[in-house]
């Protein structure tokens, strides 16, 4: 039918604006330098731990392995929130009215502005898997392919986070503090930067970190999708493997859901 | 008339913002292949109109049939049939001219082979051909406004909106911009509703139909409404202020204009031949204004209306205070 036509057209448009847009590609570039090559060179050497005189990984991996499927989560989240801001851009501006008087059912209006975003949050993640060989991850082609796809069922599911905020906030500065005060915190307090010893029990990781920090890190769906990336491009899970593409999958749907319901009543 | 060939069908239309009935029982039908100009002021219920006549706003009651489809039962074959320009431009400036086009094209479902012969045809009428390849964003209002005109005919529209179209342009782009739609409707035949405050564009249209609250109050041809609630105005400069006072106790219903003329509204005539038989000393200057559009709106949407309690809409003339 006609209607892919313009799923096509919308999610070329978002394409062609990423492009475009010198600011997002600076920062997607420059963000992976930043926390794989500085900060992940820089605290290498820190990561073992010598206990009893003995030399003992935490994590039987090195930094660098460690924070590279983070950094990928990081550049998706970045671009995903800020997909959505075009979402604010296009009803200030006043392009949303050219699409909302045409035949396109919203429904599709929507997927294609979720999959353009999608596709442009998970081409900033791949820019990070460029960093691949100085950081020691051996990417084989199913590793890769897999990656691929939960990389873009992330992507898939922040930017219709992105959205479902974006319907609710006026304006851009608005969005920009929140945006700020939720990307970062979520990043931080999903066992990217630090792990939690997966040798100890959840009462022994309680004894090593305080409660409230070990909750947060739990309770956080960013830490499982963050882990089963970990799981898929260096082979180590913290968590159980399963958990991460069912949160994933659950964030995009009932995002999507909720989007939905939103465009619909606009 | 068979609903065929009524472009356009509003019956009975309400809607209510909070406490403020924007629309108050509104009906008119506009004919297939005619320009029809909406007049009001601002607040009349233009806009509130358009926007249940494009679907994107539902009325409290009543119906609207656009190209023959009703806008709440069918929607997207309303919005087939319609092409939009909003006072608003609404392209995107980080793509260029063609690839705006293209995304309408896509979006309305036009086929490709359709869409390589419209886009250049169109960009050719508009005279922007040249200006294929450039970003939106660095073209002039008047070109942005071309581009949306030929963007609306991309698809097989054939009820054409255009709300406040010339608003924020020069002189010369206005004159253009109507240069071109009628240009257009010569070669593809379409419905045109254009809204305007501008009185000089509605000359063009073959019916003008003014509103305000919310209500129909006239709708006719252009000359038609001149001359049923058109007036003639004599305005008159005095010498100084004895003057005046002679003038206006000659003519009690005369009203004061802001720069210190005179306003006798009447039968020109008799008007003119008594000014300059019995004041002639006193008269500095003295026009004469036919009955114009401009007239028409004052007269059927003048101050006194608005302050009246529940004015109701008669012709009042102008020289009442």
């Amino acid at each position: 039918m006609g209607a892919i036509g313009g799923v096509y057209a919308i999610w070329l448009r978002e394409i062609k604006r990423a492009l475009r847009d010198r600011g997002q590609l600076v920062g997607g570039i420059s963000r992976p330098l930043l926390w794989v090559l500085i900060l992940g060179i820089g605290l290498n050497p820190y990561f073992r731990a010598e206990i009893y005189g003995e030399v003992r990984f935490v994590v039987p991996y090195t930094y660098l392995q460690f924070i590279f499927p983070a950094v990928i989560v990081l550049n998706i989240m970045y671009t995903a929130v800020q997909s959505a801001v075009s979402v604010i851009a296009d009803r200030e501006f006043g392009f949303l009215r050219e699409v909302l008087v045409s035949p396109m059912p919203r429904s599709l209006v929507l997927i294609g502005k979720v999959l353009g975003g999608a596709t442009v949050a998970m081409v900033h993640g791949s820019l990070v898997l460029v960093l691949a060989e100085f950081t020691d991850v051996n990417l084989n082609l199913s590793d890769l392919f897999i990656g691929l796809l939960l990389m873009f069922l992330l992507a898939f599911g922040l930017t219709c986070l992105g959205i479902v905020i974006a319907n609710r906030i006026r304006s851009f500065e608005g969005f920009g503090v929140f945006s700020n005060a939720v990307i970062l915190p979520l990043y931080f307090t999903s066992s990217s930067v630090f792990p939690l010893d997966p040798a100890l029990t959840g009462a022994q990781t309680r004894v090593v970190y305080p409660e409230w920090l070990v909750n947060i890190v739990q309770a956080n769906p960013i830490t499982y999708a963050v882990d089963s990336l970990r799981g898929v491009f260096i082979g180590f899970n913290q968590f159980e493997a399963s958990l991460g593409p069912i949160i994933m999958g659950a964030m995009a749907v009932v995002f999507f859901a909720i989007a939905l319901w939103d465009f619909r009543r606009a | 008339m068979s609903s065929e060939e009524l472009a356009v069908e509003v019956k009975d239309l309400v809607k209510r913002y909070g406490r403020t009935l924007a629309l108050n029982k509104l009906s008119l039908e506009i004919k297939a292949n005619e320009t029809f100009a909406l007049l009001g002021p601002n607040g009349a219920g233009k806009t509130t109109l358009i926007h249940i006549l494009c679907t994107i706003l539902r009325p409290d009651s009543g119906t609207a049939k656009v190209g023959g489809h009703d806008v709440l039962r069918h929607p997207l074959r309303a919005r087939r049939a319609l092409g939009v320009i909003f006072q608003e431009p609404s392209l995107d400036a980080r793509l260029t001219v063609q690839e705006n086009l293209d995304f309408h094209g896509l979006v309305y479902n036009v086929p490709a082979s359709v869409r390589r012969k419209r886009i250049p045809e169109l960009l050719e009428l508009v005279d922007l051909s040249d200006w294929r390849s450039k970003l939106v964003g660095s073209l002039s209002a008047g070109m942005k406004r071309r581009i949306e005109i030929a963007r609306a005919l991309i698809h097989d529209s054939k009820v054409i909106i255009l709300d406040e179209p010339t608003v924020g342009l020069d002189a010369q782009s206005r004159e253009n911009i109507w240069e071109y739609l009628r240009q257009l409707k010569a070669t593809r035949g379409f419905t045109l509703i254009v809204t305007t405050h501008y009185i000089e564009e509605v000359d063009e249209a073959d019916r003008v139909c003014i509103v305000d609250h919310g209500s129909v109050l006239a709708n006719d041809s252009p000359d038609a409404l001149r001359a049923e609630f058109g007036r003639e105005i004599v305005r008159v400069t005095p010498h100084d202020a004895d003057s005046a006072a002679a003038i206006t106790s000659k003519f009690p219903e005369a009203t004061s204009e802001p720069d210190g003329q005179i306003a006798i509204v009447g039968v020109g005539g008799e008007v003119m031949a008594t000014l300059l038989r019995e004041l002639g000393p006193q008269i500095k200057h003295v026009s004469y204004d036919r009955p114009s559009l401009e007239s028409v709106f004052l007269s059927l949407t003048g101050r006194e209306i608005r302050d009246a309690p529940g004015g109701t809409a008669k012709p009042l003339a102008a020289a009442r205070q």
